[in-house]
């Protein structure tokens, strides 16, 4: 097997991978970097995103308002040291981003402007247009092309960590142009590799986004955190989940249901004002309005499309204008997969998965429990999104954190202990072995359709709502799934691009991370943030589960849960509550701060 | 193809290299480009039979009379017939490429569309032409 | 699956480099919503007819720029193309044009990678400024300039529609082309001269003979014909100012 000798190896090369690259880069440019990504780093899933990153920048805006809003946005699940060391460098960071040339959109002085954004108290969100994902990737590609001490392995898809004595030394991966294997040795390893919202049916994710690090972190022992917690987003396209972005509410439009009426004031988040007010409607937290949604399809409030039960997303009164300056992105994907425009018409919408908050377990320093191995981005569960992640808070903690992760694994790599190749090589050669042979299973079935059942079964037992019964029975289904998986038969036995085989390996991390979501959520008995019951259990538990659910890999049995504390610091559990409601839940809460 | 997925050492890539041979028929654009291009080879053929006419009239009345009764003859006349269908085509060719050699112009405000500014080019074209031709047969008897 | 009385053929471009057969076409006859795009199309051959069909996708909303192909003999974007706009007549597909077929409607694209790098194309500040200080200043007028130009998905199909860059081995093409413009035209940009060694060559703006047929392709309307030819004038006197003024002597 080929062996490439690199210092720092990253794994992905999205938002927090290119910057971690670039952060390893700056630091010490005599460490070799190896950037490993299974797509040409520009089509990675950061390029979606459209609303914005969040920063703090105005005046009348503040660290505190900003913590206190993530903190309660992720329905005190956060852990509150590292949300932090968060709010504290958004800013700087996406300075930095600007000063590499990225076109943040203005205001007629010349400084960046910023939007509001749901669930957030001040605007604090920095975009580009409606492309604030793209631009934020291009930017930091096209600067990442400047440091000769960064290799890029351009797709290569990589099948297993190699972890020798608790430590991490690298990883294999296959050349997909070729079908090689190589093993990309290193003193340190970063995992940025994105989500697994591809477990589901309805989702926003670009087809990559199956969760291979996620997967290979946690069959190497390290516990996936936080799984449950699965975002939808609420206004998708019906059918495809196609995004329509959270920017569409900041920039003013309403969510009627078949009556023409705003529904969202039903459920806490009113009273509904002409003119949007953060927090307030539909800019209140996601995880509430996919709920308010699910239950006016319960109430057959909702508008019936071939896709499913949907909303109406209305635009119209922004104006032609606006939408084309502020929205363009919107207006293409409704004209041309919808046949729909939205200066004239309501854009049916529904909600569709989105975002995973749970992921590797990383501290404060990005590290994972393996020594050596570090995570950032949504592959990693560092504690600041907690129960459901605040819009445009996911493009800045790339940043953020790709930047610390790659700080923290150079200064690893310099003073890495030497580690012995004889073993490493062993292991290498048994990934490499376990990979064909998930092609030459010689068995029956086809990874299509086990990845039908599997998207199914989790959009049926792990939706929005959520009963033990169900969750039992994905739980169950799940089971089988890998059973059968042991059983697959890929067709395409060709080595050059051969996408069938690496379609079966991704179905293999995709059954893993679906089980560790599914157990953790049945495991969970309480409602909080993105995971509602049902079943007896409708209330946060704070006195049970003010708790990070741990998944640790069982071979082939459902994973081991555990639990670990969630770190408060000045921010006690309170009520979560938007609107009117918020606005003097707010006021309580600063009198009580003035009086202590 | 064997029975297992066999990675081996070699290189098996075997990128297939498709051939440029007959590219200008392969769509339409092209074609119209190169019949943009070709009526830029006639401009050029046009310019040296305006140089001779030119060369002729430093020559005297009797070279410029007979320069004028050649542009005259009935060859000459459909060979025109010809042309200026095929000038008209390269002058709108000409002006539809023109804003792409152009920054962005505004105008009060808001950026001038390129096929306004194609459309202006035409019609000062039109426009000289017109005023040429009035001016020409003011002077002709 | 969908149930649909509606079937389309799909005639795609087949090619497998181990089997040591010419590309060959394979037609699949594809039930089809009305909503359906062309990759949706394909997904279906892969999923349930052919699993060993092999091309490039990911996030269906044509922003990665994963899924360029050749549709009708025409660049396209996989997952905006709709087959409802084809149907009832036979879809021809096959992979980007100008571009070597690595595999099926897969092609390599190592030369546009190796090429990018030859464009500078990163912010070379005109003035220093440290982070604590802030942003550059830029108006919303100073943006229009490039930004039209930055919105490249780097998808190829502009090298898929440039007969130039089919033909000429050496040129940059329109995609990179644009993107050295944008870095150009961006006010906070300093490094113009660092780039013009690409630029003023015959790889670069003067490869061009303003076929144009790249903008027409684009999907996302960067227009890099314009990107192009505006710098041909300038990179004209450029050149003729060489002689009056030594190189390296500032804008």
């Amino acid at each position: 097997m080929e062996i490439f000798e690199s210092d720092v190896a990253i794994v992905g090369a999205g938002g927090s991978g290119l910057r971690a690259a670039i952060a390893v880069a700056e630091s010490d440019p005599s460490l070799r970097v190896a950037l490993i990504s299974k797509v040409y780093p520009m089509r990675s899933h950061t390029v979606a995103a459209e609303g914005g990153a969040a920063g703090v920048t105005r005046d009348d805006d503040s660290l505190d308002y900003h913590f206190h809003d993530t903190v309660a946005g992720g329905d005190w699940l956060c852990d509150q040291n590292v949300v932090e060391y968060f709010v504290a460098h958004c800013a700087e960071n996406l300075t930095q981003l600007e000063h590499w040339g990225c076109p943040w959109s203005r205001k007629a002085d010349g400084h960046v402007n910023v939007r509001a954004f749901g669930g957030m108290k001040v605007e604090r969100t920095w975009f580009a247009a409606d492309r604030s994902g793209f631009h934020m990737l291009h930017t930091l590609f096209q600067t990442s092309l400047q440091y000769p001490s960064i290799t890029r392995f351009d797709e290569y898809f990589c099948t297993d960590l190699v972890v020798d004595d608790g430590r991490c030394h690298g990883v294999v991966a296959i050349e997909v142009a070729t079908g090689r294997f190589t093993f990309i040795r290193a003193k340190s390893v970063i995992l940025c590799t994105g989500g697994a919202g591809r477990v589901y049916r309805e989702n926003t994710n670009g087809g990559i986004v199956t969760g291979d690090g996620m997967a290979m972190a946690y069959r190497q022992g390290a516990p996936l955190r936080d799984m449950e917690f699965m975002q939808f987003h609420p206004t998708c396209m019906p059918g495809t989940g196609l995004l329509f972005t959270e920017a569409c509410r900041g920039e003013g439009g309403f969510l009627l249901n078949r009556d023409g009426y705003r529904f969202l004031q039903d459920y806490g988040l009113g009273p509904a004002l002409d003119e949007p007010r953060n927090k307030f409607m539909e800019l209140g937290p996601r995880d509430r309005l996919s709920q308010a949604i699910w239950h006016e399809e319960r109430k057959g409030r909702t508008i019936t499309t071939p896709y499913g039960e949907a909303v109406h997303l209305d635009l119209r009164h922004l104006g032609r204008q606006k939408l084309q300056d502020r929205l363009p992105l919107i207006c293409e994907l409704a004209e041309e997969y919808m046949g729909i425009d939205p200066a004239r018409e309501c854009i049916p919408v529904r909600p569709g998965i989105h975002y995973t908050m749970g992921g590797i377990y990383a501290n404060l320093e990005t590290e994972t429990p393996l020594e050596g191995l570090y995570a950032a981005g949504e592959c990693a569960s560092n504690g600041i999104h907690g129960a459901n992640r605040l819009g445009s808070n996911s493009l800045v903690d790339i940043i953020v954190f790709g930047k610390l992760a790659g700080e923290r694994a150079a200064e690893y790599a310099r003073h890495a202990p030497h580690a012995s190749q004889a073993a490493q090589m062993m292991q290498a050669d048994d990934a490499e072995r376990r990979a064909l042979a998930v092609a030459d299973g010689g068995g029956k079935e086809r990874h299509s359709v086990l990845r039908r059942e599997m998207s199914r079964t989790m959009e049926r037992g792990c939706g929005i709502y959520r009963s033990a019964d169900e969750m039992q029975a994905t739980c169950d289904k799940l089971a089988e799934l890998r059973e059968r998986y042991r059983n697959l038969d890929v067709e395409d036995k060709s080595r050059v691009w051969n996408s069938d085989w690496l379609g079966a390996l991704e179905l293999g991390y995709l059954l893993e991370v679906a089980e560790a979501i599914a157990h953790s959520a049945l495991n969970r008995r309480e409602s909080r943030g993105a995971h509602q019951r049902l079943d007896g259990f409708e209330q946060r538990d704070d006195d049970n589960y003010l708790k990070h659910t741990l998944a640790y890999v069982n071979g082939m049995g459902p994973p081991r849960i555990a639990y670990q504390d969630v770190v408060i610091t000045r921010s006690p559990p309170g009520k979560r509550a938007y609107g009117a409601a918020g606005e003097s839940a707010d006021v309580e809460r600063q009198a009580q701060a003035n009086h202590a | 193809m064997s029975a297992r997925i066999e990675p081996g050492r070699t290189d098996p890539r075997r990128p297939w290299r498709r051939s440029m041979r007959g590219w200008w028929h392969r769509n339409p654009y092209y074609l119209r480009y190169l019949a943009m291009e070709a009526t830029s080879i006639l401009i050029a053929l046009y310019a040296l039979i305006l140089l001779l006419g030119l060369w002729r009239l430093t020559e005297g009345e009797a070279a410029w009379a007979a320069w004028l009764a050649m542009l005259k003859s009935p060859v000459s006349l459909a060979l025109h017939a010809i042309l200026l269908p095929v000038f008209a085509f390269h002058s709108y060719s000409w002006f539809r490429i023109m804003p792409k050699t152009l920054p962005a112009i505004e105008w009060r405000g808001k950026r001038l569309k390129q096929t306004t500014i194609t459309a202006l080019g035409i019609a000062a074209a039109v426009a000289v032409n017109l005023a040429l031709l009035l001016l020409l047969a003011g002077v002709q008897p | 699956m969908p149930d649909t009385a509606r079937s389309i053929e799909l005639e795609i471009l087949r090619y497998l480099p181990e089997s040591g057969h010419e590309p060959w076409y394979q037609v699949y006859e594809v039930p089809f919503e009305d909503d359906w795009s062309v990759l949706q199309g394909l997904q279906f051959i892969k999923d349930d007819l052919d699993s060993t069909l092999s091309f490039r996708w990911s996030c269906r909303m044509a922003i990665c720029g994963s899924c360029g192909l050749m549709i009708d003999g025409v660049p396209r974007l996989g997952c905006r193309t709709f087959l409802r706009n084809y149907y009832p007549r036979r879809v021809r597909i096959t992979a980007l044009q100008h571009f070597p077929i690595e595999r099926d409607l897969v092609i390599v694209a190592d030369d546009f990678i190796d090429k990018l790098k030859r464009a500078k194309p990163w912010l070379i500040p005109k003035q220093a400024r440290a982070l604590a200080d802030g942003e550059y200043l830029q108006s919303p007028a100073e943006l229009a300039h490039y930004r039209q130009f930055s919105t490249c998905i780097n998808c190829l199909l502009c090298y898929a529609a440039c007969p130039q860059y089919g033909l000429d081995a050496e040129f940059a093409g329109p995609g990179i082309l644009a993107l050295l413009h944008r870095y150009n035209a961006d006010s906070r940009d300093g490094g113009r001269e660092q780039r013009m060694d690409l630029g003023h060559s015959d790889a670069g703006f003067w490869g061009c003979t303003a076929v144009a047929y790249c903008s027409e392709v684009c999907p996302k309307e960067v227009d890099p014909a314009n990107a192009i030819n505006q710098n041909k004038m300038g990179s004209a006197i450029d050149y003729l100012l060489r002689f009056v003024r030594p190189r390296g002597s500032g804008e």
